[in-house]
């Protein structure tokens, strides 16, 4: 016969790969049959089983149980052979058996593994009956207690109490997995006999992967003696027995030294699962060896899945309260948003909202003109840094994390205010964005108690010590935060559709403006050229025809017919000059400029040529300055000092001298010309009025024109970035001045 | 003394008409002026067709078009004229009432010889149009063997 003893030389460095699952021993607080299903030929057999029941090593092994051990067999042989058995452990029942030491009463467990019926005999703990019957009560009144409560937190710590009510352990804590997979003990129950964990946390690596797995697919452990010594498990062929399922399987040694590290003989730990994944762990811990029966364990187990459904519940209430609480920090900054003028500055006068929408510390608000910042966040050069970096890689509407320095290498310079980091772009057009920034999550660690408390007992194992795990994890969660709750996430989500909303609704609006506005100009240019032809041309037909008849009927018209003739001719003139000046002034308002360097000397002389046609039996005085050139539109340009030197030779028509000068000075980077008269001049208290459209100061009779001239002046100049004034008295002359910018940015 | 050849006025407008051949009668062009009021019945007359198809008057000096036509309008009428290669020397002006930058950036484009805006003045008005005439009637020599009709 071929014995072997499997699953020796383990390698404790390397948890990870450590194959805890057959380990090929099993904890002596139990004996362990395996057999094949049909025959129930015994494939393995634990190394104290034989002896238990008093028979020679090798007894059992390749026998069927049958022969091996009837008395068994008749007790529990309808549960071997049940088709349906459980593929985890299952109580079958108690038996009593006579063993060497006499009559005694185990419980009995059979489960199916891939390549074995395993039966599992666990010696009832003396003197303490644990039956349904009196685990009752207690769970009846943990599930009562459980649905009172209000909080995950006290679901927690009742279900800390409750567990080591029913089990009798020195401590009991229930222990959470975050999204890395590391540890925060978030409740506790104990007595003196250990210290507090609550608040400490543990790195991921204190349990393994695999070890995660087991814990998932086998909710119950139990470690009565850190100090046990292994049963091998003897088997008839080569294969190991996996014992993933088994309620004695050994645990590992670097279990064992951990648990020894903490000053725990005992220890038991209950899986809580949320939806088939691994939630966190009732963990229970006694300073001297203790076994709980597997009755009592059972209970754990029932009460942690109920718990995990109270859990379940009571999260899902928090999640709707939680959304509701966002709903209305939303709705308020929606509110405020809507007050201003500038939307954004809803957000920036209420910065304690903005925060507590994403549970954050610290907010920006930054694009490429402005960097505004509250609460704690990275300093600005750093702000705009990130929003550089968010521009160009991560144009996405919404962008979270809670490992920015992972994302980004520069932010571990200030990992301490931003690990966490939501952003939301708020413009496609315009680069910006609303920041949101969390600490470094060991920053924010709450102490339940003294972290230095847990007395370091052995110097050797330092890695395992609960302190040193505590710097480990310390270690391995550098540059993280807590966690965005999907709550959080969908809040910010909601402000950034709503900002959008409103950019688009103020740039439909803008849209529908310009809209307008395009269709106005239709409207004027559609207008302006039917008055062009429209207007014009009945007004030159009455000027042709008066003009017609005075030539042809002249004889035959009184004195008085004539002058009436001639009144018809000027008022038709007039009018018809008004509409060309008109339009001349609206053509003003649309026509591209084309600016070019202007020679100003050259233009003003050909101006007062053209005006000295109409003036020849004028005296007329012109003292021309320095003209230097400039930068206008020419055609313009010669418009507005047609109309000056016009005005200026028509408003001095009463003196017998006029005296009239150009010149120019320079006054903050424009070139100032102007143009001054001796001529009737005018009030100063209209000066304002002067360049209106329409507006004239003297009395048609005394001098013509359309009111229009200095309006288009003044419309040309400012097209040109420049502007008009005048100074002047009543009859003492009148100085026009306009001033044109260097800039050649003529619009 | 080369025969003198028509100038063609193409005006709707009536009273546009009177005063225009008011003015050239003053200025006392011996060219006949032909009346036509659209710019259909200005093609008509060119090309010899339709109420004009047996024309024997020779092609005008000048075309004296008025922007604003009925049926076919001036643009047009200059269009086809200047994209006729056998019409094209003919010279056309552009007479309207509108100061429409674009009618005048657009005539320029199609090849118009001039543009005038009918002037509101009287005097102004009988100066333009005897300027033109004179000009385009009698000074303007037209290129050597234009016009189908062309009887020196």
């Amino acid at each position: 016969m071929n014995v072997r003893t499997t699953g020796q030389g383990i390698d404790l460095t390397a948890c990870d790969r450590e194959p805890i699952h057959i380990p090929g021993s099993i904890q002596p607080y139990g004996l362990l049959l395996a057999m094949s299903p049909e025959e129930r030929i015994l494939t393995y057999v634990s190394a104290n089983a034989a002896p238990a029941f008093g028979l020679d090593r090798g007894a059992l092994l390749g026998r069927p149980i049958r022969e091996a051990l009837p008395r068994l067999e008749a007790l529990l042989g309808p549960d071997l052979g049940r088709a349906d058995a459980p593929s985890g452990p299952g109580f079958a029942r108690t038996v009593s058996l006579d063993t060497a030491a006499g009559p005694r009463r185990f419980d009995a467990v059979v489960h199916r593994s891939e390549r074995a019926t395993i039966l599992e005999l666990e010696e009832c703990v003396p003197g303490e009956e644990a039956t349904l019957d009196t685990l009752y009560p207690g769970m009846r009144r943990f599930v009562e207690r459980l649905q009172a409560a209000a909080t995950t937190d006290d679901l927690c710590r009742l279900v800390a109490q409750d567990v080591r009510a029913i089990t009798g352990f020195d401590r009991v804590l229930v222990y959470r997995f975050d999204a890395q997979w590391n540890g925060n003990v978030v409740a506790e129950d104990r007595n003196d006999a250990l210290p507090s964990y609550l608040g400490l946390r543990f790195p991921a690596s204190d349990i393994p992967a695999q070890a995660r797995e087991l814990y998932r697919r086998n909710r119950l452990r139990i470690v009565p003696d850190a100090n046990y010594v292994p049963v091998p498990i003897e088997a008839l062929g080569p294969e190991p027995l996996d014992l993933s399922d088994a309620v004695l399987r050994s645990v590992s040694p670097v279990h064992l030294e951990y648990m020894r590290n903490m000053g725990t003989m005992a220890s038991m730990s209950v899986s809580i699962l949320r939806d088939g994944v691994l939630w966190g762990l009732i963990s229970c811990h006694n300073k001297e060896p203790r076994r709980v029966p597997l009755q009592v364990r059972n209970a754990c187990d029932f009460l942690a899945q109920i718990f995990s459904m109270q859990l379940d519940a009571r999260e899902r209430a928090a999640r709707a309260e939680d959304r509701m609480r966002l709903g209305s920090v939303q709705a308020r900054l929606l509110g405020y948003m809507a007050a201003e003028d500038v939307f954004i500055d809803g957000l920036v006068k209420h910065p304690g909202e903005l925060m507590e929408l994403a549970g954050a510390q610290g907010a920006a608000i930054v694009s490429d003109d402005y960097c505004l910042r509250f609460g704690r966040t990275p300093d600005e050069a750093q702000v705009k840094d990130l929003f550089a970096w968010l521009s160009r890689h991560h144009r996405e509407d919404v962008f979270v994390t809670d490992a920015l320095p992972a994302h980004h290498p520069a932010a571990a310079a200030y990992a301490a205010r931003a690990s966490g980091l939501v952003a939301i772009a708020i413009s496609k057009v315009h680069r910006s964005y609303v920041l949101w920034f969390r600490p470094e999550a060991v920053q924010t660690v709450e102490w339940g108690g003294d972290p230095r408390k847990p007395a370091r007992r052995e110097a050797g194992a330092e890695r395992l010590h609960p302190r040193n795990s505590f710097e480990v994890w310390k270690e391995t969660v550098r540059g993280r935060s807590e966690p965005w709750s999907p709550g959080e996430i969908d809040a910010v989500k909601e402000l950034r559709n709503a900002i959008v909303g409103i950019v688009l609704r103020r740039a439909e609006e803008l849209a529908s403006l310009a809209d307008e506005l395009r269709r106005s100009n239709r409207e004027l240019e559609a207008f302006s050229y039917s008055v062009s032809h429209d207007l014009r041309a009945p007004f030159r037909h009455i000027v042709g025809y008066a003009e017609l008849l005075k030539k042809q009927e002249m004889e035959r018209l009184s004195e008085r017919g004539r002058r009436y003739v001639d009144v018809i001719i000027e008022s038709a003139y007039t009018a018809g000059t008004l509409v060309d000046n008109l339009l001349n002034f609206s053509h003003m308002g649309r026509t591209a400029l084309k600016p070019r360097r202007v020679e100003t000397r050259t233009l003003v002389d050909e101006v007062r040529q053209r005006l000295a046609l109409d003036t020849a039996d004028r005296r007329i005085v012109w003292t021309i300055g320095d003209l230097p050139p400039v930068h206008a539109d020419p055609v313009m340009l010669r418009l507005v000092f047609e109309n000056l030197l016009s005005n200026a030779v028509k408003y001095t028509r009463p003196r017998e001298e006029a005296v009239i000068e150009i010149g120019s000075y320079r006054e903050d980077g424009s070139t100032v010309f102007f143009v001054r008269d001796n001529g009737v001049g005018f009030d100063m208290a209209y000066v304002g009025k002067l360049f209106g459209v329409f507006q004239r100061l003297h009395r048609m009779e005394d001098f013509e024109g359309t009111g229009i001239g200095l309006a288009n002046v003044r419309r040309i100049v400012e097209r040109h970035g420049g502007r008009t004034w005048a100074e002047g008295a009543v009859d003492r002359g009148a100085t026009f001045f306009f001033a044109l910018p260097d800039s050649e940015g003529a619009s | 003394m080369p025969e003198l050849k028509p100038i063609l006025l193409v005006e709707d407008n009536p009273k546009d008409v009177e005063l225009t051949l008011a003015a050239l009668e003053q200025s006392q062009l011996a060219n006949e002026v032909i009346v036509v009021r659209d710019g259909a019945e200005a093609l008509d007359f060119l090309y010899r067709r339709g109420a004009h198809g047996s024309r024997n008057t020779a092609d005008p000096a000048v075309v004296l078009l008025d922007l604003k036509l009925p049926k076919v309008d001036g643009l047009e009428v200059l269009a086809q004229v200047k994209a006729d290669p056998g019409m094209r020397h003919m010279p056309v002006v552009m007479l309207t009432s509108s100061r429409e930058e674009s009618d005048l950036v657009r005539s320029y484009e199609l090849g118009v010889n001039a543009f005038v805006v009918k002037p509101v003045g009287f005097r102004e008005f009988f100066d333009a149009i005897q300027d033109l005439g004179v000009f385009w009637g009698i000074l303007n020599e037209p290129p050597p063997g234009n016009g189908r009709t062309s009887a020196r």
